[in-house]
């Protein structure tokens, strides 16, 4: 019978479980971002460098095609530490964008016209709300972060001599656990913005600024003062000093595991404050 | 099993920052599945929204307990969650979702199976009157349509109890009425148990059953409509024309209690499923005509008065009464 004519009727089967409510809002995340053509572009942009590095694997792996070349060269074509350290950093900076572009969507529609309400009236909660937003989000940046990466990795590890996975399966795992710490910081970051700022286009700017005008105050701080704490608040070095140590590469001058961690765990701290602070179901004024 | 209140309140405090909203209200509203409307009625300030939002565990309690449905509000949050539907009072939203998306997600995090969100969105939205706009963005509503849209997404997923805040405000009355119309189908012909707050005391009157009146976080009156307005019935004033001298003692007779206040003035108490038309019989049979019969009741905005502390008694026991005319008959 058309709907139309079989009025309302109340809903008495069976309900679906927890789990699968969850899922709910993820899934409407991603069809949303999914939907934006400058996302998919700028996705699809990201893919670039990988495919860049993956040409540079395959050469670096066919010895015969510079076989004539100098030794200088074939240093240079050695795919180690370095090579991902730099992979890293492009597809950080790629995601950053990613995150800048899609993040402010994510939570300021709900909050914009005091949707929360409607949210936490149902069998869900504040921190299942943000996982589930930030969900989406961290399967985003993972499209141009890890999982390309790991590809690389696999690729190098099929096509090295034997020997070379065993040697080196601390880049695989610095690759991956470095991705999802950048990944969950850019996400909290595109959260927290999309949770205070109501205008896309500064939102999307707070998020750009968190890394690079930060990491900027950061680096002024360290030269002006001459002291180390500036690195506290610079979320590059302080996740590039992650990722080099996970790596087992060289970390850079004056900064150390633990400043990296601490300067880390601060910022996860402050922006999951800012997204408590907000993520409200009402307002209460006392 | 006895029947469970649909919502249990014992000793309920609730504190705001550094202020104390609810002072400990204790009261058992509803009964669950009964399809029963329950009015929640107070001045601004009186701790309505607050009592609603800790029922919905927005609010945690300082002290004491709130149950809805038989569940602890804080600690089965969600066991309650999951059987009611919530209208708030603002004008919530998700602006870029159509209205069949709006509701298939509100379908779906309450609990229904995808496929049958997507029905259930349909069927809803057509029940309450949004079927042609169902394919716009919410955005594009009107005020009434997303005031609409807003109950469609309390009730998409066949709720025990729905608590509805202020439902009719800013309607047209056509709206409202329709409001209202549908308010009353849900507890009629859904058996959902209906909590509805709101400032308008003849929305209440229209489809409440029982109404709990709250001042300064306070509970200062609960009261069952339904038995009210049958107790009402039970007060006669009449005023015959003829020689009553056997009228009173008559009466008696018929299981009523009259006092003749002054020549032909009676006040009357009936008995529980008098017919009116037996006093009418009585009155002929004595010879006497009847000039004024007036039937007491206390209209909702009475006992919200004297519940406020603004009216002592219902006015000159006559002058709040519906009266009859004689002409018009019972």
């Amino acid at each position: 019978m058309a709907v139309y004519k079989r009025g309302y009727q109340r809903y008495t089967g069976p309900r679906a479980g927890h789990l699968e409510r969850l899922l709910v809002l993820p899934r409407e995340a991603w069809r949303r971002l999914s939907s934006q053509r400058i996302v998919t572009a700028l996705l699809a942009l990201s893919c670039v460098w990988p495919l860049l590095c993956a040409l540079f694997i395959y050469i670096s792996n066919h010895t015969e095609l510079w076989a004539g070349l100098d030794r200088g060269f074939s240093r240079m074509l050695a795919v180690d530490s370095t090579f991902f350290l730099t992979f890293m950093k492009v597809q950080s900076v790629f995601s950053v964008l990613l995150a800048a572009l899609a993040g402010p969507g994510m939570i300021s529609p709900d909050l914009g016209n005091q949707g929360l309400a409607l949210y936490f009236s149902r069998p869900i909660s504040r921190l299942e709300y943000t996982l589930a937003k930030m969900a989406a989000l961290v399967w985003l940046l993972s499209l141009a972060t890890w999982i390309p990466g790991l590809v690389l990795f696999v690729m190098q590890a099929s096509m090295a001599e034997a020997g070379w996975l065993a040697a080196n399966w601390r880049l695989c795992a610095g690759l991956v656990l470095g991705f999802w710490v950048w990944v969950a910081l850019a996400s909290l970051v595109a959260l927290a913005s999309s949770a205070w700022v109501k205008w896309r286009l500064i939102a999307g700017a707070v998020v750009l600024g968190f890394f690079f005008v930060l990491s900027g105050i950061g680096v002024l701080v360290n030269a002006v003062f001459r002291v180390e704490w500036g690195d506290l608040i610079n979320p590059l070095r302080a996740a590039y000093g992650v990722w080099c140590a996970v790596m087992g590469a060289e970390m850079p001058a004056g900064l150390s595991l633990g400043t990296s961690l601490i300067s880390l765990a601060l910022m996860a701290a402050v922006l999951s404050l800012a997204l408590e602070r907000r993520l409200r179901p009402v307002e209460v004024v006392s | 099993m006895p029947p469970q209140p649909a919502v249990e309140l014992e000793d309920l405090h609730v504190t705001l920052g550094r202020r104390e909203i609810l002072h400990g209200i204790s009261c058992r509203l509803g009964i669950s599945g009964s399809g029963r409307a329950i009015g929640l009625l107070g001045p601004n300030g009186a701790g309505k929204s607050t009592l609603i939002r800790t029922l919905l565990g927005f609010h945690a309690p300082s002290s004491g307990r709130a149950r809805v449905l038989g569940f602890d509000c804080q600690k089965e949050r969600r066991r309650v969650l999951e059987r009611i539907g919530y209208m708030p009072e603002t004008d919530s939203f998700i602006a870029s979702m159509t209205g069949v998306e709006f509701l298939r997600v509100m379908g779906a995090l309450s609990g229904l199976p995808e496929e049958i969100a997507l029905e259930k969105a349909h069927e809803t939205l057509f029940h309450v009157g949004l079927g042609e706009a169902r394919y716009r963005t919410l955005g594009t509503y009107s005020l009434g349509m997303r005031q609409l849209a807003r109950l469609a997404q309390a009730i998409v997923h066949g709720p025990e109890l729905v608590i509805l805040d202020e439902p009719t405000n800013g309607l047209d009355p056509a709206a409202r009425r329709r409001m209202l119309e549908l308010i009353r189908q849900m507890k009629d012909e859904h058996g959902m148990s209906v909590i509805v707050c709101s400032h308008l005391l003849a929305d209440v009157e229209q489809v409440c059953d029982e109404v709990m009146i709250l001042k300064d976080g306070r509970m200062i009156h609960h009261a069952d409509l339904e038995a009210e307005r049958r107790e009402n019935r039970r007060f006669v004033e009449l005023e015959v024309e003829g020689e009553s001298a056997g009228f009173a003692a008559a009466l008696a007779e018929l299981g009523a209690a009259g006092v003749e206040e002054a020549p032909g003035r009676f006040r009357i108490v009936l008995p529980l499923d008098f017919e009116m038309v037996r006093l009418w019989k009585l009155a002929a049979d004595q010879g006497l005509s009847i000039r004024r019969l007036t039937q007491r009741r206390d209209t909702l905005e009475e006992i919200f008065m004297k519940a406020m502390g603004l009216l002592r008694q219902t006015p000159g026991e006559a002058a709040s009464s519906r009266e009859v005319s004689a002409h018009g008959g019972l």
